[in-house]
């Protein structure tokens, strides 16, 4: 009996043909026992996330078991015989495949630990569903041991991979965690919103929303579940905020050296972050001269960003020289052949 | 056998430094594990130096300037272990290991060029050792307080720069290091009161210069902590303060 993998991701297949493939959360429970009852498959799970549907499976006879597979899937999904390229992988590049899944080295952003989690949900499933056995468990079991030892000895989950996560990752290094830390948004446009959000998923509260026109900001305020304030109050509060996201349509500088300076002294030195994503820019770049104040531009931002993404790229050799040592020092347990009873019960001497 | 553990307990801090430096060029700077072990070890071997000329005076082994060099580096090890590790700032024992190398490279040159030998009381005043020991102890919390401090103004100049390095990652975030400067300042204050106040108790008084310059660091420290307080430093004013403060105090022990 061997293992295998059968599926398509975000790189062989568009997401129209995804989204078609995909399983919905609440019935993989009930795919996974139509996939044991097909004639060759002794075990499964289903790893369904939006950028990949991957089964993964043992079976005495690989190419049968994938082929049988194949055809449940375009069967039950509806998916035309040349519609849609899965790639199949068998007995130990099923493994390697699947750590490097583990890994984040196959995910869209490079690294990321979502994917972690996801594995491990889809594995509980199938356990939970008794679409399992002694090769799947030791197969994710083994993935998990991969991925944590990948993310601690590589900088693979390190940098920031967006102008989002470029800004959260700035605001904790300047403020530690973002629990309890005050927003500002100057200017409600769809940049603001998406910033803002990172940063609340990180804890950040009291947001506070200006905008020209008063009616987007009590909107945007709304959805953050913040407060709307005037266009020209929003001096008046900034001495009360630790993150200030500025994005208008203003053809010159919003916030001038001098606004900023003049509230320093009221701060009693507490930091202020300010994150300037309008072209042209809303704040005077002078402003970084100050102490205790950081300013970062949209290209800034993105520069941050950029050399995140190229430091994971380069990365990714070391990760797979990980896999790799992990593989042929430990090998893959899923693989080994079954136990006879006579050996597990110690009893060798039993004919 | 005192020099040797001085000896090794200095190349232990070396190899931990070095091997911290190796680690965060290339990425694999995992917080300080390794680096906590051997703090951990450098640690034990201090100890055992100030066991043995402990012994060998029979009392607190403060007599020289070399001792003073290795109490203060003990002081500064043993304080990273409890305090900077709670704060999860494990970077901060390796920016204190170039600090304790060079303090105990002074003190095995000083000891190997003229050991002045065993220097028994002719009577015991624990109130003396008291003191030696409080003061020397609040400089441990100094010494490490500056360090917080040059490791917050690397962090100031990464982020105005907008070109963050390689060790920006691996450095606690601002907030973190702001609060361990106070609070390492505050528990320096505080052993250094102890220190000044038993000074009064002593057998034999202290000269007045001697009184005049402890006294001096106490109120340079009172007065950043009461500025603070009352104005409410700014991160990289603390920063600076904490590192022109401890270059005072060592410069005031030098006086002494």
């Amino acid at each position: 009996m061997s293992i295998f993998c059968l599926g398509v991701n975000h790189k062989t297949a568009p997401v129209e043909i995804r989204e078609r493939l995909a399983f919905a959360e609440s019935a993989i429970p009930h795919h996974l026992k139509e996939i044991r009852g097909l004639e060759v498959v002794e075990e499964a799970v289903v790893l369904s996330t939006c950028n990949r549907v991957e089964i993964y499976g043992a079976a005495n006879h690989c190419e049968k078991a994938l082929d049988q597979l194949v055809e449940y899937l375009t069967k039950h999904f509806e998916v035309g015989d040349g519609d849609v390229e899965f790639y199949r992988h068998e007995a130990e590049a099923a493994a390697h495949h699947l750590f490097e899944v583990a890994s984040g080295l196959d995910s869209m952003v490079l690294g990321e630990t979502e994917i972690f989690g996801q594995i491990k949900k889809a594995y509980l499933t199938a356990q939970s569903t008794g679409a399992t056995s002694r090769r799947m468990n030791k197969l994710f079991q083994q993935s998990f041991s991969v991925g944590k030892q990948v993310r601690s000895s590589t900088r693979i989950q390190q940098g920031s991979t967006s102008v989002g996560s470029a800004a959260v990752d700035l605001a904790e290094k300047i403020f530690g965690h973002l629990e309890g830390c005050r927003v500002m948004i100057i200017g409600a446009g769809e940049m603001s919103r998406i910033t803002a959000q990172s940063l609340k998923s990180r804890g950040a509260e009291s947001i506070i929303v200006s905008n020209r026109s008063f009616d987007k900001a009590e909107d945007l305020a709304e959805e953050l579940g913040g407060k709307a304030i005037r266009f020209d109050e929003w001096a008046d509060y900034l001495d009360q905020v630790d993150i200030v996201i500025s994005s208008t349509g203003s053809p010159h500088a919003v916030v001038n050296k001098s606004d900023v300076a003049k509230v320093l002294k009221r701060r009693r030195g507490h930091s202020l972050f300010l994150i300037d994503i309008a072209v042209p820019r809303d704040v005077e770049s002078s402003v970084n001269d100050l102490d205790n104040v950081y300013l970062y531009n949209i290209d800034q931002l993105q520069r941050i960003a950029d050399a995140g993404v190229a430091q994971r790229h380069k990365q990714i050799e070391t990760c797979r020289g990980v896999i790799r040592d992990f593989l042929s020092n430990k090998g893959i347990d899923a693989l080994a052949s079954e136990p006879s009873k006579y050996t597990e019960r110690g009893d060798s001497n039993h004919p | 056998m005192d020099k040797i553990y001085l000896i090794l307990a200095t190349l232990v801090f070396l190899g931990g430094f070095v091997l911290a430096v190796v680690a965060l060029r290339t990425g694999k700077y995992q917080t300080g594990r390794l680096n906590v072990g051997l703090a951990v070890l450098g640690l034990i071997f201090q100890s055992l130096f100030l066991k043995e000329r402990g012994d060998l005076h029979m009392r607190c082994p403060l007599t020289n300037g070399a001792e003073v060099l290795v109490f203060i580096s003990w002081s500064v090890v043993i304080l990273y272990l409890a305090v900077g590790r709670a704060f999860r700032l494990s970077l901060l024992g390796v920016f204190s290991m170039p600090l304790v190398f060079l303090f105990q490279s002074f003190a095995i040159v000083s000891l190997m060029s003229n050991d002045p030998g065993a220097r028994p009381p002719e009577s015991l005043d624990p109130w003396l050792e008291m003191h030696a020991a409080m003061s020397l102890l609040a400089y441990g919390a100094f010494g490490l307080a500056g360090i917080a401090g040059t490791m917050d103004l690397v962090l100031d100049r990464q982020l105005k720069s907008h070109s963050p390095g390689l060790l920006f990652y691996s450095l606690p975030p601002m907030k973190y290091l702001y609060d361990a400067m106070l609070r390492l300042m505050l528990i320096g204050a505080g052993l250094l009161t102890m220190g000044v106040v038993s000074a009064f108790f002593m057998a034999t008084s202290p000269t007045a210069l001697h009184l005049t310059v402890l006294g001096a660091v106490w109120l340079v420290y009172a007065g950043i902590l009461t500025v603070n307080v009352a104005r409410g430093l700014r991160p990289k004013s603390l920063s600076k303060l904490s590192i022109a403060a401890f270059s005072f105090a060592l410069i005031a022990l030098l006086v002494i």
